[in-house]
């Protein structure tokens, strides 16, 4: 049987700070919690076509992460792949003003309390991943999803 | 830089390379007059960025050769301005990128390099760019296929290569293009990568590339020789080579070191004819 994966699917949306949030969180559970074996999907690729990406998200189960109440990556996920297996609204964890605060978007001028928010997040993706079942594992197999991250 | 962009990030989120395209269009977009294009929310705000990109020449940055914002622009019938890819700039300057998301040292280098080279890629390029004042006619011979209808110059100056692509050759120098099959195929041509000016090229060699919704094509070319002069307005107007890929539509001037070598892997007009009538043939059914 493949080893079981979880994908995450993040915003990483340029409109607000929110997407920023979103990105940093995701890019936190890759790089310092590796939280089971997570990969992060490519959001721009798995819109643009990515068939690799949607599979990925087809078989294996797969969390989206918004930045607001957009929801492009829980939506086009949905569209794409399925039902997905857990869903984050940043915007609903750290407020939707700060979500939709479209001055701050560049790392360089995340404050402490914005760090927080990232931690915050990457909390709940955490959770969100604990939660979910090795049972919802399709059992496919599947050959790599090819996005670099792992 | 020339003008106030439309920007188009990748912003992937896998590789270093997306990281690097959020960075560069972020400090683009914090000069008075660039504007933002996000990858992800154009697909649910249309009017919005449709609007942006109507204003305002669209610069479009890929990470990595997959080119989802390419694939985007392309999808939306955008037109590209300029287009740069991340890895390849790296490849250019010699920059190993890291494999993780964070910018690093060279990661910042390479940021730095390609927001100067952006801003004054105007004026080298106004510097080196060389076209002949030479007058090129041409004597069109035509037949039609359906809806379509095929031109092909019968000038005696004029070379093919069976990549379809010609050479119009005066004195030591030859103007270069693709033919009409290429247009017709290709349909709504979105974006032309030109060669570099004072690159040497090989006959059979890459001497640009262009691109529609519906794939991307390489120039081969038909000479051996040094660029001495491209065709700018198409990076403006790609739209000409489907007007006229002979006349408004070529692409560039090369300046020949071996013609009559050259010359013995080439064909003339009544091959080339019959070439390209078999080929809309078989294309057809």
């Amino acid at each position: 049987m493949s080893e079981l994966k979880v994908g995450v699917l993040s915003c990483s949306g340029e409109e607000c700070l929110g997407g920023t949030i979103s990105r940093l969180a995701t890019r936190k559970i890759l790089e310092e919690l590796k939280f089971v074996k997570t990969v992060t999907l490519c959001l721009p690729l798995y819109l643009a076509g990515g068939e690799e990406e949607r599979n990925f998200a087809k078989v294996f189960p797969t969390i989206s992460v918004d930045g607001c109440d957009k929801l492009c990556a829980k939506r086009s996920t949905e569209k794409y792949s399925g039902k997905i297996s857990g869903s984050i609204d940043v915007s609903k964890i750290i407020g939707i003003e700060n979500a939709l605060n479209t001055k701050i978007i560049r790392n360089k001028d995340l404050k402490d309390e914005h760090l927080e928010m990232v931690d915050k997040v990457a909390s709940e993706i955490v959770k969100e991943i604990g939660r979910i079942s090795p049972d919802s594992y399709s059992g496919k197999s599947f050959g790599g999803c090819g996005c670099g991250s792992e | 830089m020339i003008e106030s962009y439309a920007i188009l990030p990748c912003n992937g989120l896998d590789k270093c390379a997306g990281a690097i395209s959020r960075e560069i269009a972020i400090k683009l977009c914090e000069n008075a007059g660039n504007e933002m294009i996000c990858p992800v929310f154009y697909r649910v705000a249309e009017t919005k960025y449709n609007k942006i990109a109507g204003e305002h020449p669209l610069l479009v940055i890929d990470g990595c050769p997959t080119r989802c914002a390419s694939k985007l622009a392309a999808e939306k019938s955008l037109k590209i301005s300029k287009r740069i890819t991340i890895t390849e700039e790296a490849k250019s300057h010699n920059i190993k990128l890291s494999s993780g998301l964070r910018l690093q040292e060279n990661e910042n280098t390479l940021v730095e390099l390609v927001l100067y080279e952006l801003e004054n890629a105007h004026d080298n390029a106004a510097v080196v760019s060389i076209e002949s004042n030479t007058s090129y006619h041409f004597d069109y011979e035509s037949f039609q296929n359906g809806k379509f209808i095929f031109r092909v110059p019968g000038n005696p100056q004029i070379y093919f290569n069976e990549n379809d692509c010609w050479a119009y050759v005066i004195g030591n120098r030859a103007r270069i293009g693709v033919t009409d099959f290429v247009q017709q195929n290709l349909s709504d041509i979105l974006y032309f990568t030109p060669p570099e000016i004072g690159a040497e090229i090989d006959q059979f060699g890459e001497v640009g590339e262009i691109e529609s919704s519906k794939s991307v094509f390489e120039l081969i070319s038909p000479v051996t020789g040094k660029v001495i002069s491209v065709n700018k307005t198409l990076e403006q107007k790609p739209e000409l080579i489907n007007e006229n890929p002979y006349e408004s539509g070529w692409v560039a001037e090369i300046e020949l070191t071996d013609f009559e070598s050259d010359k013995e892997l080439l064909i003339g007009f009544d091959k080339y004819f019959e070439i390209i009538k078999k080929k809309v043939e078989d294309l057809n059914g």
